[in-house]
């Protein structure tokens, strides 16, 4: 088996490169990414002795760090680096994305907090899942007590236009626990975002604490104090103080970090001098 | 480019074929309406049909001439071989069986037809040799347009309309095989030389920095790059050397294969993800890279990346569209009806005017009749069809409804677990062991996040059409990215 001269694999993808050019980057006909010709040089194109890192995106030549501008563009929503040579046409069919401030980005790096925001990911996603699942028990459990088991008439019922209809008190206020235990759930989330976590370290411990209450408030409306069989209530308020302690240990942590890097980045701005 | 490694759209295929499918279709629909009036008429005990043959006639009705017309009117206009030859062999039997009957009772031979207090006489004779007729255009157009109706062996046809569309745009790449390539590149290694190169190839190598083979997964030493090519150890395929020269951030010991698109660091094929292209021309056609941090929206100068988070107003936007989607299917449905009762008008009131004329006894009852067939057409129909979706929707929301949030939270415990990076790396020799194309993933949470895409689509897709267009008329060609700088 021997190779077909001309098509070569890309080291990428491993789409067809069709060599174009021999001392030129060719492309993966596949994902485009720009491949070494034979004979080029590894070298930066303005520093024959220095091995290239970069490639600039517009002319094709391979740069060094000293040749290169980085810069941050957006395509319809996403951010992307583009790196550029510092021809001024490069730089011109470039200036459609704007220049990357390494050392703001190396002064905002926030990757010291890696390790501390995986645990608080999991802790309050964990908390809020545990939430959103006996919420979703709670509800079923209701209905069943109400429509299927002689407990119903524990429960009170509530009177539209004269009319008495059983189980609306039940299906409108267990409802909007759910959906607070999924906002809840969904804030819960938001911990993972650098530029969130403190916004949401706080507001997840606002819809804690209001889950809280509305939570017990409905355990006392429905009566459940008098349910024959504690199982049901000792079961829910087991996973209710879990996922509650849960969230508030991570919303805790949550806006601890969140602080930690508002205050780097507002440092940050300032030995820069940077509005912001 | 070889026929067969030539990819196929559902949009390449011929009017004449879709007219087939159509054609077959509509057969299989009568065959299915007969099927049901046969079996009606027998359960209410039609004189015409005693002891039962009407069940039999039913049942010989369906498995003779519905369901064959519908399978194979389903996929005969789907470029598929195997249904073009089953609908070649199958119109030749309807002939044949057609040809014997009209052969024995003539073309003037007539149906009476029940229906209700009414009575249709069908011209079965005539109808017949339509039949005759139409399946013989159909073998002969199916056998001369051969060659454009049916693909050739292996190669790849996309069926998918939404898929298709993108792929004709040149957004959608080619899909490489889920198998080992031999040495030149090109040809698949068999079953059993893909195992034995799984088997012996290695990710380590003791001399120094190694490129990671981006067929098999091996790891070459980069000392064995000549002239800027790698062929790899284990699978003999020449790779290329990425323009940038320079480790993996996480892995020093391999050579980093791209930079990540949005932090613009350098990593190998285990540290990266691929994703759709960013729709633009600068980049079409092209794949993305991502580094993990980047992919899960941890890089701080480009955070809208992220796959992990729900926007908190969007999170019941998806729960909540089902209710207005009971609301829709009443539009379409009315709006369909009303598309269909511009003909069926024509129905009750040629009747009316046939009772008319008609003049005989009984025609209060036959008018009556004709009245309370127009107002159970006119109104009955869509009122109990919008009763019968009002009862389902009560039913079916609440369930739908709490299927969102349950499916929020299985998702929400996936994100918790592990996010959905998969390296390229892993992707490929998932695909070659499990000997299936890699499926994009596309996570419940994404389109949430991602809601600029659509519009941004329609908006690189028009500027690709226009940029056609303009070449196609001969005017200054449009600036392409790669194109005009390399």
């Amino acid at each position: 088996m021997s190779a077909t001269p001309d098509m070569i694999s890309c080291p990428v993808c491993g789409g067809k490169v069709l060599i174009e050019f021999d001392d030129k980057v060719s492309h993966c006909g596949y994902c485009a990414s720009p491949v070494l010709g034979p004979s080029q040089s590894r070298n930066c194109t303005n520093h024959p002795d220095v091995l290239a890192k970069e490639v600039c995106h517009v002319c094709g030549d391979l740069l060094c760090e000293e040749c290169v501008e980085k810069r941050v563009g957006d395509y319809g929503g996403k951010l992307l680096t583009i790196v550029n040579c510092t021809r001024p046409d490069c730089i011109a069919a470039s200036d459609w994305a704007k220049p990357l401030n390494e050392e703001y980005q190396r002064l905002a790096n926030m990757e010291w907090a890696d390790r501390a925001d995986n645990i608080i990911l999991r802790v309050t996603g964990g908390g809020a899942v545990i939430m959103m699942i006996f919420e979703l028990i709670f509800i079923l459990g209701m209905l069943f007590m109400q429509y299927f088991t002689s407990l119903g008439s524990l429960f009170p019922t509530w009177v539209v236009a004269g009319v008495v209809i059983p189980g609306l008190p039940i299906i409108v206020l267990m409802v909007m626990g759910n959906l607070l235990a999924a906002f809840l759930l969904q804030t819960a989330l938001q911990v993972y975002v650098h530029e969130r976590q403190l916004g949401s370290g706080v507001l997840l411990l606002f819809v804690l604490i209001i889950e809280a209450v509305f939570l017990l408030w409905r355990g006392l409306y429905f009566n459940l104090r008098q349910l024959p069989d504690p199982t049901f209530l000792l079961t829910l308020l087991s996973a209710f103080i879990i996922g509650a302690f849960l969230i508030l240990i991570g919303s805790i942590g949550a806006i601890y970090i969140g602080n930690k890097k508002r205050i780097q980045l507002k440092r940050a701005r300032e030995k820069l001098g940077l509005s912001a | 480019m070889p026929e067969k490694d030539k990819v196929y759209t559902i949009f390449d295929r011929p009017r004449g074929l879709r007219f087939i499918g159509l054609l077959q279709m509509a057969f299989g629909v009568v065959g299915l309406l007969a099927t049901i009036g046969l079996v009606v008429a027998s359960f209410f005990g039609s004189s015409e049909l005693p002891g039962g043959i009407g069940y039999v006639y039913a049942l010989l009705l369906f498995v003779g001439v519905s369901l064959p017309c519908l399978t194979i009117g389903n996929y005969v206009d789907d470029l598929r071989r195997n249904a073009v030859i089953a609908q070649i062999i199958y119109s030749l039997a309807a002939m044949g069986l057609v040809g014997l009957f009209l052969f024995m009772r003539g073309l003037q031979y007539m149906w009476t037809v029940p229906l209700f207090e009414f009575e249709i006489v069908v011209a079965i004779g005539n109808l017949s040799a339509l039949i005759v007729v139409s399946q013989a255009f159909v073998i002969l157009y199916l056998i001369l347009a051969w060659s454009n109706i049916v693909p050739p062996a292996g190669a790849k046809v996309i069926r998918d309309r939404g898929e298709a569309r993108r792929y004709e745009r040149g957004l959608v790449p080619l899909p490489f095989t889920p198998a080992v390539l031999a040495s030149d590149g090109m040809t698949e290694l068999s079953e059993e030389d893909s195992r034995r190169v799984l088997d012996v190839r290695k990710e380590f190598t003791a001399e120094g920095m190694a490129v990671l083979c981006s067929n098999c997964g091996g790891a070459t030493p980069l000392t064995k790059v000549n002239r800027n090519r790698l062929v790899c150890d284990f699978c003999g395929v020449t790779l290329g050397v990425s323009s940038i020269f320079v480790p993996c951030e996480n892995h020093p010991e391999y050579l980093a294969a791209t930079t990540c698109a949005v932090c613009g660091n350098h990593f190998c094929r285990k540290c990266l993800t691929a994703q759709e292209p960013p729709v633009d021309t600068r980049w079409a056609g092209s794949t993305i890279f991502m580094c993990r941090n980047c992919f899960e929206g941890r890089y701080r100068p480009a955070v809208t990346t992220t796959s992990l988070v729900i926007p908190v107003d969007k999170l019941f936007s998806t729960a909540g569209a089902r209710f207005s989607k009971v609301g829709g299917i009443y539009r379409r449905f009315l709006g369909a009806y009303g598309g269909v009762m511009k003909h069926l008008w024509r129905l009750p009131l040629e009747m009316l005017s046939a009772i008319g004329k008609g003049g005989g006894g009984g025609g209060n009852d036959n008018c009556a009749g004709a009245l309370i067939m127009m107002v159970i057409i006119i109104i009955a129909i869509p009122l109990i069809a919008g009763l019968l979706l009002l009862a389902g929707a009560i039913v079916i929301i609440p369930f739908l409804f709490y299927a969102g949030l349950i499916a929020v939270t299985i998702e929400a415990i996936k994100v918790i677990r592990k996010t959905d990076f998969q390296s390229i790396d892993v992707v490929r020799i998932q695909s070659i062991v499990e000997k299936k194309m890699p499926k994009q993933k596309e996570s419940k949470l994404r389109p949430a996040t991602r809601s600029w895409e659509a519009s941004a689509m329609d908006v690189a897709w028009t500027r690709r059409d226009e940029e056609r267009r303009r070449r196609s008329e001969g005017k200054q060609p449009a600036q392409s990215f790669w194109e005009e700088r390399y």
